[in-house]
């Protein structure tokens, strides 16, 4: 039995993944990941390609809020500039998306460290209500730019934004390899690429001394300031990251999904990834994912048991739509209740659990 | 000790659930074999006409499937939850008549909340259980599905009618069922003109949108507007109301401003009715239309006498033979639709109109899927609805499958028909 974690090399200490099993339980996962996208059917690889975009806006979002403790409510918004910047290169310039993604990720970044700058002055409820600014200002401009573009040209059928806008389909081009056919297929690989990069970026960054200064941030602001950690850089460069993701997420998404409007991006959304971070762990990356793959799976699970239960019981149908939302609040609720430092909390405990067993003490 | 516990007892419940879902589900969805209790299937599927069963073959017996979303619980609740009465309604009632070709329909159907996202997972999961045609319902997510049902090959009829839908060479697949918001509006804006000269005024009346601020309340303001100035209209004011908004005199007041004599309401029922009445409590003297989806019954219940005068485009006309045939039908069955008798209708009709192609693909002996279903629904010519709509005909450059409608206006608590069946030609 283990009685420490004990190190005889750098590099030993530095490893991300120190003991085989946890080694062979990123093996396996590596080979689930790779051999899924061969069995599951459209249906599956849908639902994952939602998690795997909403996993990568959440890392992004725990970046800011869990390590650097910067509340946001802007993070669709800054999803929205992603999804509308590579959305129109494509549509516009005929960028192919290998190309304007990657811009697409640094205008998002940018646009977040324009916004975040209040938080310098702003901590806790006060930047929130900044970020709700950003977030209805990207929104506001998002649904009346097209206004703004007909005034300025005259021309009243002009349309920038438009209600929608639609990505031309060759556009979803990587590296000059056009992806056609299946779309949910190829876009796994796409998604899943990024989703690994983030992950990798996100774990690294937090041993970093940019990532420690963020966590010092989150801890006590002003002891970092008095340490030495320039505040203003640091949470501007927070921001700056964690929009860089979410644009990644959002762009992403307009290429997956053909088509994008302001509606995918409201306020609403916002929230969605606040609770996905919170139920799946503060500050933590793996969690973020598990907060998003649980926040996808349990609408599409009660929406399912909800289906089997309206065949059971015919006369209950009318009911089901209602039940379901509010189960899916309930849900929530408990798991708030049971373990408000999510699920990444629990698969800890369970691990212990074991690990400890018989002696759990 | 509990506290020990609850952490890993949480977890491994959460993971059977999961996993529960995870063995239960790919089954469930898999194309060919979806058991009877994942589907919303209507009692009359299950209870299949045993007539038309033993006409057909063994194979031919299995059920017909078309998927179907609805909003149930979300912001445009109050009239999508009738108008998916009126679709299960119908779908029952066709097979308790025989089903199509002895065929019985299977209607998969759900709530998506009006959220775009989750439409777009159920129509993958509906599409993956091998729907052939697909019944759609709001402006974002109908758009949202565009590519999708264009890749797809998925004959899709849905409750938003922008006019950007109705040109095949964009979205071939889909179908408009009544015509087009452009058209609902000038129509609206053709009766405002008449009734202005009729009341002896000379000069040009004043309009005013009251939007839902969405893309289904913008998309026919552009045509809207065109159409007025053409006719000496001064450029509407266009005012958004907010969604879930519980008091609108703000947005009232501006139209008050304006001096608009006529409002045109692009909304759901209770954001309209809310409007009406705050205008009555503001001394607001304008005329209000309605468009489509604000125009019925609901909209009496909720304002009351304030809606009285209340004028309204209605595409679907809870009257004549064939509005009768669902009222009855509901009626017999005892279905609360919550007396909007037009959004019943209409549901009902939609259904009909689509069911009307699978028939004819079928009647023709070609095989069910989305290109034979297509180019039956594009051959449908002057196919009779029985009074609700004027005879519904697609071809292959047109998708709006009618022109013309009744303007009605609200007498003694009632929608009337005030006008004949006009186009905006």
């Amino acid at each position: 039995m283990q009685s420490g974690t004990f190190h005889s090399t750098y590099a030993g200490d530095m490893a991300l993944r120190p003991y085989w099993p946890m080694r062979i339980r990123i093996i396996l996962i590596i080979a689930i990941m790779l051999l899924f996208p061969w069995f599951g059917n459209r249906y599956w690889l849908n639902l994952v390609n939602t998690i795997g975009i909403a996993a990568i806006g959440a890392i992004g979002l725990n970046i800011l809020v869990g390590f650097t403790g910067q509340i946001s409510i802007g993070h669709a918004g800054f999803m929205a500039v992603g999804a509308y910047t590579t959305g129109l290169l494509a549509a516009h310039a005929g960028l192919p998306m290998w190309i304007s993604i990657p811009i697409a990720c640094i205008v998002a970044a940018g646009v977040g460290a324009l916004f975040g700058m209040p938080s310098v002055r702003l901590k806790g409820l006060y930047l929130a209500i900044a970020t709700l600014a950003a977030q209805e200002i990207i929104i506001w401009f998002l649904t009346k730019g097209d206004k703004i573009v007909q005034m300025a040209t005259g021309d009243r059928r002009a349309v920038f934004f438009g209600e929608s806008l639609s990505i031309p389909p060759a556009a979803n081009n990587v590296f000059g390899i056009a992806l056609k056919g299946n779309n949910d297929f190829n876009f796994y690989w796409v998604i899943i690429t990024c989703l690994v990069l983030t992950v990798l970026f996100a774990s690294n960054l937090f041993r970093s001394r940019a990532g420690r200064a963020m966590v010092a941030i989150r801890d006590q602001d002003i002891a970092a300031q008095v340490i030495g950690v320039d505040l203003f850089k640091y949470k501007l460069l927070a921001f700056a990251t964690s929009s860089f993701i979410a644009g990644l997420a959002g762009a992403l998404m307009a290429h997956y999904r053909g088509i994008i409007s302001w509606e995918r991006f409201t306020i609403d959304i916002s929230i969605l990834y606040l609770s996905m971070i919170i139920i799946g762990g503060l500050g933590s990356v793996s969690g973020s994912i598990y907060g998003a793959a649980f926040m996808t799976i349990l609408p599409a699970l009660l929406s399912n048991i909800s289906r089997a239960a309206s065949g059971v019981m015919p006369a209950f149908a009318n009911y089901l739509p209602y039940i379901q939302q509010g189960a899916f609040g309930l849900a929530i609720i408990l798991f708030l209740i049971f373990e408000p430092e999510g699920i990444v909390k629990m698969w800890r405990n369970l691990k212990d659990y074991f690990r400890l067993w018989p002696f759990s003490y | 000790m509990l506290k020990r516990w609850i952490g890993p007892g949480a977890l491994t419940a959460a993971l059977s659930v999961l996993l529960a879902a995870c063995g239960g589900a790919p089954a469930a969805t898999a194309p060919t074999t979806a058991p009877a209790g994942a589907t919303t299937a209507p009692a009359g599927a299950t209870t299949a006409p045993a007539g038309g069963e033993t006409t057909t073959t063994a194979a031919s017996g299995e059920p017909i499937r078309i998927g179907a979303i609805f909003d149930l619980t979300g912001a445009t609740a109050d009239v999508s939850t009738p108008y998916s009465q009126g679709q299960k309604a119908y779908v029952e009632w066709k097979n308790a008549n025989g089903g199509i070709a002895g065929r019985p329909i299977e209607l998969l159907s759900q709530d998506y909340a009006y959220d775009v996202a989750k439409a777009e997972e159920l129509y993958t999961q509906f599409v993956g259980e091998g729907v052939v045609a697909f019944s759609g319902w709001g402006t974002g997510d109908t758009e949202a599905l565009r590519p999708k049902v264009t890749n797809d090959q998925m004959p899709f009829i849905s409750a938003s009618y922008s006019a950007e839908l109705a040109n095949p060479e964009n979205t071939p697949y889909n179908f408009l069922t009544a015509p087009t918001y452009s058209d609902q509006l000038v129509i609206a804006m053709k009766w405002a003109l008449e009734d202005w000269k009729a009341k002896g005024n000379t000069e040009a009346p004043k309009f005013a949108y009251l939007i839902n601020d969405s893309p289904f309340g913008r998309s026919p303001l552009l045509d809207g507007t065109e159409f007025a100035e053409a006719n000496g209209v001064a450029t509407p004011l266009e005012v958004p109301s907010p969604r879930g908004a519980t008091d609108l005199t703000p947005q009232l007041t501006q139209i008050k401003d304006s001096g608009a004599n006529y409002v045109f309401i692009q909304n759901v029922s209770s954001p309209a009715a809310l409007a009406i009445k705050n205008a009555r409590s503001l001394g607001l003297d304008v005329q209000f239309v309605c468009l489509n989806w604000c125009a019925n019954e609901l909209l009496v219940k909720l304002a009351g006498a304030d809606a009285e005068g209340v004028v309204g485009t209605i595409p679907f006309s809870p009257t004549g033979p064939g509005a009768e045939v669902a009222l009855n039908y509901a009626k017999e069955k005892g279905i609360d639709f919550g007396g909007a008798d037009s959004n019943f209708v209409q549901g009902w009709t939609a259904m009909e109109i689509l069911v009307a192609g699978i028939e004819k693909t079928v009647a023709d002996g070609k095989e069910l899927n989305g290109e034979n279903i297509k180019a039956s629904l594009e051959s449908l010519t002057g196919y009779d609805t029985g009074g609700v709509t004027q005879p519904i005909t697609f071809t292959a450059t047109d998708h709006a499958g009618s022109k013309a409608l009744r303007v009605f206006q609200i007498k003694d608590g009632k929608w009337e028909g005030i006008t004949d069946f006009m186009t905006a030609e």
